[in-house]
């Protein structure tokens, strides 16, 4: 029985022919992507001691000689064994900004991430499926995706 | 030339070059290449057609606009493996707040004719088992689909959902034991 579910799962589904059409039609108002730039050279991190103190909090921590800006992260999450952040900045993909434990008892977790100018909707993902906007920033207007998000806006000056 | 055959022969990376360099026309290429494979996936994991669609339409959009930061064009599948999966978290748990599901595979059912014995029992089989993988919660149905029908390493498996290579085990092992309960009672049914 397994085996054949499987067998039956393996199998192509049925997607619209017009699908790519549609793919392309939208990417066709879209500008073009272009290579990211290296990242910048960032100066000495602001010291994180002070962030355990905080339920949440958003740091601007350092500002490079372009306009992009280095935020800092925090969530306050003792019983996580996993914190990723995701937002528009990483596609929302929870594997590319993992959150790192800044304390022994791993009850603070961190992640830093270069930001140009905008404004951004993101989120923590605990343990892989919990979904938790920040509770110390602004809460985005449903997106119509129907999890909760943040906003964080990045000025240019 | 139809859409499907816009760079058939040229790899990957050859097509993200193309379409970082202004030709955006190439990335026809990487959709036809990669809209069937993913496409099962969403179908699996949020057991609606549409909304699959709709959740392959927004990955492959979003990877064009962030297609800049793929850093490995080579493995431009992967990275788009690992938008789409989390699309289908989103939707997946828009879905689950209007309480929907799982719905009946129009397509499947209108193709099976009523003197086709064997299409109209291909179809049930099927409503079956999506009816088991809704059971499922996401986190299970999500560790099965990337493990069993994807056939994906734990390693890549943890890469594109963020849970550690113990915790995915744990659920493809667990994932498969509740489909078996699930059938079993449905056997009976």
């Amino acid at each position: 029985m397994f085996e054949r579910i499987v067998a039956h799962l393996r199998a192509p589904v049925h997607i619209d022919p017009a699908f790519g059409e549609r793919v392309m039609a939208e990417i066709a108002t879209l500008p073009t992507p272009t290579r990211a730039r290296p990242a910048a050279a960032w100066r000495r991190l602001a010291p994180l001691a002070a962030l355990a103190v905080a339920a949440s909090v958003l740091l601007l921590i350092a500002r490079p000689a372009s306009s992009t800006r280095k935020l800092q992260f925090v969530l306050v999450a003792p019983q996580a064994a996993t914190v990723s952040l995701v937002g528009d900045f990483n596609d929302w993909d929870a594997a590319r900004t993992p959150m790192r434990p800044l304390r022994a008892d791993g009850a603070v977790w961190s992640a830093v991430v270069p930001l140009a100018p905008g404004r951004y909707h993101y989120a923590f993902l605990v343990n892989g499926s919990r979904w938790l906007p920040d509770p110390a920033a602004p809460r985005a207007s449903d997106d119509g995706f129907g999890t909760p998000s943040s906003v964080v806006t990045v000025s240019g000056t | 030339m139809g859409i499907d055959h816009v760079g058939a022969g040229a790899s990957d990376a050859d097509l993200v070059r193309r379409v970082l360099a202004g030709d955006s026309g190439a990335y026809a290429g990487l959709v036809a290449r990669y809209r069937d494979r993913l496409g099962r996936y969403a179908v699996h994991m949020l057991g609606n057609r549409e909304e699959a669609e709709e959740a392959l339409q927004d990955a492959f959009v979003r990877g064009y606009r962030s297609l800049g930061r793929c850093d490995a064009p080579d493995r431009f599948g992967a990275w788009l493996y690992g938008i789409l999966v989390n699309r289908c978290r989103t939707a997946g748990a828009r879905a689950a707040r209007r309480g929907r599901m799982f719905v009946h595979d129009e397509v499947a059912l209108n193709g099976a004719s009523p003197g086709a014995p064997n299409a109209i029992e291909r179809a049930e089989f099927a409503d079956v088992v999506r009816w088991a993988l809704a059971r499922l919660s996401p986190e299970h149905r999500e560790a099965f689909l990337l493990k069993f029908v994807e056939d994906l390493e734990y390693e890549e498996m943890a890469r594109l959902t963020g849970a550690g290579v113990s915790a995915l085990k744990m659920r493809v092992k667990r994932a498969r034991e509740q489909l078996q309960v699930i059938l079993r009672e449905a056997e009976h049914v």
